[in-house]
């Protein structure tokens, strides 16, 4: 079984969230991908790194603060994409309320409350492991449509 | 991104891929446009647009609720079938017009 894998960690700043899409998006490109599925997945990973910047690191972002992504394929009859983002910030107080769709901590931001259920809806599963004060770690996979067979 | 202003219509035609990062520099920019020629339409053309996440949703209820707020309508002009499928997921797509 063929397997890949990757590791980036970038400075927790709003500009570096395109720089993990671009990455993601050619990272996972060596599989035999459909465009929808290549995009679903640069969507949720870009909520969920926005949201380790701007809710993980809400109040004690410091130069130092960073984001860690790490991504991994296994090419199988089904080829199973798993990403993980973790950030070192102040963990999810309540993740219900976190989940809850259109539910934001920072309406005033014009922030949507939707980054959760973008990632629930474009991913196969999303888990979320968080600590107060520790940080918050996301992982989101996707089984990708059965392959077709090359001729 | 781009404007135009003609008769009443003001139009934006949106080129930049929409994360936080792009959406927090539009939104002032295009509320500028939208305060200084106070339209009695808005247009924002969405077909040079290649990735959005939530942050185009906030991005675009937001000058929404502005243009609302001023009497004037607004229309989304041109999502691909991506951001159609983003914007589907919350109750925009019952809000504003879409073509």
């Amino acid at each position: 079984m063929e397997s890949n894998n990757m590791k980036m960690e970038i400075k927790a700043t709003l500009e570096n969230v395109a720089v993990v899409r671009v990455a993601i998006a050619t990272f996972i490109s060596n599989l035999d991908i459909a465009v929808d599925e290549l995009m679903d997945i640069k969507t949720a990973v870009s909520e969920a790194v926005t949201n380790a910047i701007e809710h993980g690191y809400d109040g004690v972002l410091t130069e130092d603060s960073t984001v860690t992504v790490i991504a991994n394929y296994e090419k199988n009859e089904y080829d199973n994409i798993k990403i993980i983002i973790q950030d070192l910030g102040v963990g999810i107080e309540n993740i219900e309320l976190a989940t809850t769709p259109m539910y934001t901590s920072k309406p005033e931001l014009e922030h949507a409350g939707m980054g959760f259920t973008i990632m629930e809806t474009f991913m196969d599963e999303v888990f979320i492991d968080s600590k107060k004060d520790e940080g918050t770690i996301i992982t989101l996979t996707k089984k990708l449509k059965k392959k077709k067979s090359k001729s | 991104m781009k404007y135009n202003y003609d008769d009443g219509n003001l139009k934006i035609n949106l080129e930049e891929e929409l994360d936080m990062n792009s959406c927090k520099i539009l939104r002032d920019i295009i509320d500028g446009y939208i305060v200084r020629y106070q339209p009695k339409e808005v247009t924002i053309d969405l077909s040079n647009v290649k990735f959005m996440d939530s942050s185009g949703i906030g991005l675009l209820m937001g000058r929404y609720n502005l243009v609302k707020l001023m009497g004037a309508d607004m229309t989304i002009l041109n999502p691909t079938n991506n951001i159609k499928r983003v914007l589907e997921l919350s109750n925009i797509a019952n809000k504003i017009t879409m073509r």
